[in-house]
């Protein structure tokens, strides 16, 4: 092995490196040359143990697992501004969907948000339940009362169907 | 009978590692006419050379086929090589192995070796219908016209002059000086530039053999290398050039006030003014879109004819074409400065105090807007902090990939100045991603940035806000601390790099010259040709070809002047003998070859005399530059292109489909 992490003894895993790669379809990981500039902008940075810096630097060195097992790459709250402001077209945000991706297949421990997220859109089809919600004027009111029109249930075969579309996904 | 010389390159490895060149040689000897075939390891070597040269007289070899790298690279090298035996150096074909086959087909070495054996097999079916042809001596011009009056096209006039060629300099706008004469001081010695600059301004102006035209453009250029005849189009001053003496009492008087392009808008000037302080030549000028008398077409105002004792004003002047015949074309009309409102998250444009480095060129410089004050636009007191960002609109594929060469520098520069203008305590931050100083003396300079209190922080902001009293804030994390920092700054230089100049399509199709993906000029070639364009007999200096820096620029300008030296010196240039020629009796006169060549170069004649009957096309040798355009259009197929004729070309075709028919049947 070419490269060792002396702090850890962790080796890269060039396997994984090549699954994040395809997982790009072709957006660029390693053209990242460490500007920085997504780091200085990231929204959850302080919320943040490993950089997006240091996230692109580590998937191009091929130190993938240790990312797709932890909780890191579930912080990123997916603002998109690596994405604009990215000087290579290399952006962070991407490389950690990958990596997401990589750690739902091999059944790593998801945050619960997520599934609960998941389990909501196969249940109404929506990502966001139906709630009342309170107006400046304290008053709660609900689609109801508002005078909009109610939102047709799920039809029955909709979990199939997306079941099966998220399957025959490349 | 014909007897061929096959002669393979291996290119060191380049060919023979793909190719299998004994067995391509073993190949060559079978086909008809060939009379020898061998290989050797670098063709275009003395020992190579000497190889076909012994062959030429050994084997009386009359054709030779050289399978080897591109015709572009050694096909001059080998012609050369042939010519020497005494033989037509046109008898020569090249093969080309390299490009075509082994740099394409790394990884399929036998396919590319089967494709090898049936280019050397059209190459050797072409060689054997190839026809002797002698090179046109045509006499030049031995004058040049620059195209571009900063300082690459200053030094390069400048040099040729010297040398006793008349040159034409044609600058846009109103004086020479461009780019450099709006700089404060140069890297890495701090020289002032005006002070370095304006002496060769005021020299090509003297110069006997200069010819200056500022406030002029070319506009149509016809012939070819060594006889060019181009048409300048020499813009009104509305301002008689013999009589103003540059007093600026006009410009006193004047009450249109329009923003002064000079000191990059920051500051406003009169529709009537004089280019700079430093303007050569010092005459003033109209700007016909802003004045009152000549934007309404109306008897009015007239304040500048008043004041003006010398009575130079004339508003009644006419645009003028001026034609002149040249050899040769330096082309060194420059770069402009990457407009940063384009990338929005800095809020160039938005914010006042974000200002691009071009900008605070004019802000520092004596001469400028402030009388050299660097001062924050908001307040206009003395920024307690300055922070520079590099990279602005260069290294990003959002808009230019390239790096802009002299940011760095510029920036190591401005920070130095500024901690030399300003207070102590004031605060100097330079956000860098990687800080290139590789010039003779570069480095140093950066050491000197270091030793004067100017902090460096590895990384580049994700955007700037603005806060209401215009100063501004960001965050940006440091590679170095591993810290997110909070910067407050009063100013914000942005290293805004150099794009290709707006004018250069325009130029580039002029002189039939192309230009590279970035949208700089091309070079014919990037290591060894970098002084010339594609275009023969033009020739780049400076920051048309790419960003430069002023002693890049000096040093391409000088060279770029020794290349039109070389061409012109004699007197007269050899072309080649590749030209059209019409079959007289199959030309139906249709002139489509007429309306198509680029170079003019078909004439409609008749045989009568009379004007409307039995027009033939006819090609005039000297225009004639052999691209073959009219050949293909031709309907009737009576205009041929030597050593690329009809049954030269189709023979090749044929052979390309006739896969091995070898002697004695193996």
């Amino acid at each position: 092995m070419s490269l060792v992490d002396l702090m850890t003894m962790a080796t890269p895993n060039l396997g994984s490196r090549e699954k994040i790669l395809a997982k790009l379809c072709g957006r660029e990981l390693v053209n990242c040359f460490q500007c920085i500039k997504c780091t200085s902008g990231c929204t959850a940075l302080k919320l943040l143990e490993l950089k997006p810096h240091e996230i692109m630097k580590l998937v191009n060195l091929g130190f993938v697992d240790e990312l797709a097992s932890s909780d890191i790459i579930w912080t990123c709250v997916t603002c998109l501004k690596c994405v604009q402001r990215c000087p290579q077209k290399a952006s962070p945000y991407h490389v950690i969907v990958a990596l997401r991706n990589l750690a739902v297949e091999r059944e790593a421990k998801i945050p619960e948000g997520y599934l609960k997220a998941v389990s909501q859109i196969l249940e109404t089809g929506l990502a966001e339940a139906y709630r009342k919600i309170v107006t400046r004027k304290m008053e709660t009111v609900d689609r109801e009362c508002l005078g909009l029109p109610k939102v047709s249930k799920t039809k029955e075969n909709f979990q199939t169907v997306f079941m099966k579309a998220m399957e025959e996904r490349p | 009978m014909t007897k061929i010389g096959v002669y393979i390159c291996h290119c060191g490895l380049n060919i023979a590692g793909i190719v299998d060149v004994e067995k391509l040689t073993e190949y060559a000897k079978t086909l008809p006419n060939v009379a020898v075939a061998r290989h050797y390891t670098y063709m275009c070597s003395e020992p190579g050379q000497s190889i076909i040269q012994g062959d030429v007289k050994a084997h009386m070899i009359d054709r030779v086929v050289i399978a080897t790298c591109s015709p572009r690279m050694h096909e001059e090298t080998f012609r050369k090589a042939v010519a020497e035996t005494g033989l037509n150096p046109y008898l020569l074909e090249i093969v080309n192995l390299r490009e075509h086959v082994s740099w394409a087909h790394t990884h399929e070495p036998e396919r590319a070796t089967e494709k090898a054996k049936d280019l050397v097999r059209m190459g050797v079916a072409r060689a054997r219908l190839l026809e002797p042809l002698e090179k046109r001596k045509v006499k030049v011009e031995k004058s040049v016209l620059v195209v571009g009056g900063g300082i690459a096209g200053i030094q390069s006039s400048l040099d040729l002059a010297n040398a006793g060629f008349k040159v034409h300099l044609v600058e846009k706008s109103p004086s020479v000086g461009g780019r450099m004469a709006q700089l404060d001081k140069t890297f890495p010695t701090l020289d002032c530039s005006a002070c370095i600059l304006t002496p060769k301004m005021v020299d090509v102006a003297k110069h006997p053999n200069i010819t200056l035209l500022t406030n002029a453009e070319v506009v149509d250029v016809k012939g070819f290398v060594g006889n060019y005849e181009v048409s300048i189009l020499q813009k009104p001053r509305y301002v008689d050039a013999k009589k103003c003496v540059g007093c600026e009492l006009c410009t006193k008087v004047c009450p249109v006030q329009i923003p002064d392009k000079y000191n990059e808008n920051l500051t406003q000037k009169h529709a009537i003014y004089i280019y700079s302080a430093h303007a050569v030549p010092k005459i003033a000028t109209i700007d016909p879109t802003r004045c009152l008398r000549l934007k309404t077409k109306k008897d009015v105002c007239g304040k500048c004819q008043e004041a003006c004792e010398a009575k130079a004003i004339e508003f009644d002047q006419q645009p003028q074409t001026i034609q002149i015949k040249v050899g040769g074309v330096v082309i060194a009309v420059g770069s402009e400065v990457f407009d940063a409102s384009r990338m929005a998250e800095f809020g160039y444009g938005r914010f006042k105090n974000v200002i691009s480095n071009i900008e605070f060129e004019r802000i520092s410089d004596a001469s400028g807007p402030t009388n050299g004050k660097i001062v924050s636009p908001t307040t206009g007191k003395a920024p307690k902090s300055i922070v520079f960002i590099q990279c602005v609109g260069s290294r990003d594929k959002r808009f230019h990939e390239y790096c802009c060469r002299v940011g760095c520098m510029v920036t190591l520069k401005q920070a130095i100045l500024a901690r030399e203008k300003m207070l102590e305590d004031a605060r100097i931050y330079v956000c860098y991603i990687d800080l290139r100083s590789f010039g003779k003396g570069y480095d140093e300079f950066y050491s000197r940035a270091r030793d004067m209190d100017i902090d460096f922080v590895a990384g580049i902001p994700s955007e700037i806000h603005c806060l209401q009293n215009g100063s501004l804030y960001f965050d940006v994390y440091d590679k170095g601390t591993s810290k997110l920092l909070e910067m407050h700054a009063d100013l914000v230089v942005l290293g805004t790099g150099l794009v290709p100049n707006s004018d250069l399509e325009r130029v580039s199709s002029l002189f039939h010259a192309s230009r590279s993906a970035d949208g700089f000029m091309l070079e014919a070639h990037p290591k060894l040709r970098p002084l010339e364009s594609a275009a023969a007999g033009v020739f780049l200096a400076g920051a048309c070809q790419g960003p430069k820096d002023i002693p890049d620029t000096v040093a391409q300008a000088s060279g770029a002047a020794a290349k039109a030296i070389d061409l012109l010196s004699s007197g007269e240039i050899e072309l080649e003998p590749l030209k059209a020629a019409v079959n007289r009796d199959l030309c139906s006169g249709c002139r489509i070859c007429e309306s198509i060549c680029p170079f003019k170069a078909i004439e409609m004649k008749t045989d009568t005399g009379k004007d409307n009957e039995n027009f033939r096309a006819e090609v005039i040798e000297a225009m004639c530059q052999g691209c073959g355009l009219c050949g293909s259009a031709c309907p009737t197929g009576a205009i041929e292109i030597q050593q690329f004729s009809n049954p030269q070309v189709l023979t090749q075709v044929q052979a390309a489909f006739e896969r091995a028919k070898p002697k004695g049947g193996k």
